[in-house]
């Protein structure tokens, strides 16, 4: 159901107690600068807007290689909560290769097995952001890509 | 026009990092973090911090109130904390939650209560050190609280009513957009369901960051004597009420009004504009 990368990575967290699971997300956040655009790269879209439902500017960036294979890279503001670094470290790699249709129809019901129903429960406005924004850029490369046949 | 002061009224409520520091072992003092971002303590905090919620830790789970006070006394003694122990709060965004748990123990009459000054920011910012080591400290009996202090520093809705029936200061502590009615949250943050916006009538603005120096820390009490007696009218002995959206940023200046000004009958509307701005009835203004 879920992309294989992405599955290992929810199978991980949901066989974590409470405090190791909070642990991984924290380990997760302090590599989310590891997604950051590197020297040279070009991507197919950027999309870099800070939105009412994030507390700083978070940036998106879509390679799509020859295959049809969508990477991500994604830069944070240093406002940026610690459970929306870690949600863009784990989505960049577990969505990491799939198609922009897949990640489109991809369900979100993911991320709360992956975050766990505690934080759920206390902080539920932010852990969909960075899934919502990865899926946004996906959406507008197919649509350009739509209009480009039409045309 | 009040006489300008020279210094807080209770400076031994607000704590330089330096005091900090000499005091992190200090068996009589609970360094307590107190956060927006949840997991902002497990990438690092001060030295023996202890980590406290506010919401999961402060607030009943199910009815939009504070906890009970046996639940008070467990919270205390399962993080080592008697009615004698000196709690320092900390935390981001200059300490807004900090005054806010500072805040809901004064509720319980905890009332050996501090501010680190400038907060987790500027305690970062200056390179002092930071561990991710959580402490573990022997459980205590803090006894159950007999009373609640709500009466005291806490307004209800239709306190907060009568208030603006009786032309006494109410102070809005949110940005000018919200107390105008032109949005319903802080530019940045979600939505939370607010109906209506607009200020209670009769409502002064004077958003909380006016209190702070760029570096989140207080500005001194003859700049803040300024904001809030000249500028707001504030008088000692007066009634006044403080809110927010949510309640924290309200906190933020309920601590100024108390602690460094010396105002005695400040309270905190805690259910703040994501009460007001949907309870049916509820007298609006918009504008300025």
């Amino acid at each position: 159901m879920y992309p294989p990368k992405l599955e290992k990575i929810i199978q991980l967290f949901e066989s974590l107690p409470e405090i190791e699971r909070r642990e991984t997300l924290v380990s997760y956040a302090d590599n989310a600068k590891k997604q950051e655009p590197r020297a040279g790269e070009k991507f197919v879209l950027e999309d870099v807007r800070k939105d009412e439902e994030c507390a700083d500017t978070v940036g998106v960036y879509l390679q799509v290689d020859d295959e049809g294979k969508a990477h991500f890279r994604m830069t944070l503001g240093p406002e940026v909560q610690t459970l929306t670094r870690a949600m863009t470290a784990i989505l960049c790699k577990g969505l990491d290769g799939r198609t922009p249709e897949e990640v489109l129809e991809l369900p979100s019901d993911f991320v709360t097995r992956i975050v766990g129903a505690e934080l759920v429960r206390v902080r539920s406005q932010t852990i969909y952001y960075v899934l919502t924004r990865i899926k946004g850029i996906c959406k507008v490369y197919l649509d350009r890509q739509r209009m480009a046949e039409v045309a | 026009m009040t006489t300008s002061p020279t210094q807080y009224a209770h400076p031994e409520a607000l704590v330089e990092a330096d005091w900090m520091e000499k005091h992190l072992n200090d068996e009589g003092v609970r360094i307590i973090e107190s956060n927006e971002d949840i997991l902002l303590y497990d990438t690092g905090h001060i030295p023996g911090a202890v980590h406290i919620d506010w919401r999961s830790d402060l607030q009943d789970q199910v009815i939009r109130d504070y906890i009970s006070p046996d639940k008070f006394s467990e919270l205390c003694s399962r993080n080592g904390i008697t009615p004698e122990t000196t709690c320092v709060f900390y935390g981001d965004k200059a300490n807004w939650w900090a005054c806010y748990a500072l805040w809901a123990f004064r509720l319980y009459g905890h009332e050996k209560v501090k501010i680190l000054n400038g907060g987790r920011d500027k305690w970062k910012a200056d390179g002092r050190p930071m561990t991710r080591e959580v402490p573990k400290y022997p459980a205590t009996n803090y006894p159950v609280p007999k009373k609640r202090f709500d009466k005291e520093i806490r307004a209800f809705a239709d306190e907060a009513l009568a208030q603006s029936k009786a032309s006494k200061p109410l102070i809005d502590v949110r940005s000018p957009g919200e107390f105008k009615g032109e949005i319903t949250h802080m530019a940045e943050y979600p939505q939370e369901g607010v109906l209506r916006g607009g200020h209670i009538p009769g409502a002064k603005s004077m958003p909380w960051k006016t209190a702070t120096n760029d570096d989140s820390t207080f500005k001194p009490a003859a700049d803040l004597a300024k904001i809030y007696f000249d500028q707001c009218g504030l008088k000692p002995g007066t009634d006044t009420v403080v809110y927010c959206r949510i309640g924290e940023r309200s906190s933020h200046t309920w601590f100024v009004l108390t602690y460094l000004l010396g105002l005695e009958n400040v309270r905190n509307y805690d259910g703040s504009w994501t009460e007001w701005g949907n309870k049916v009835g509820a007298p609006i203004e918009k504008g300025v």
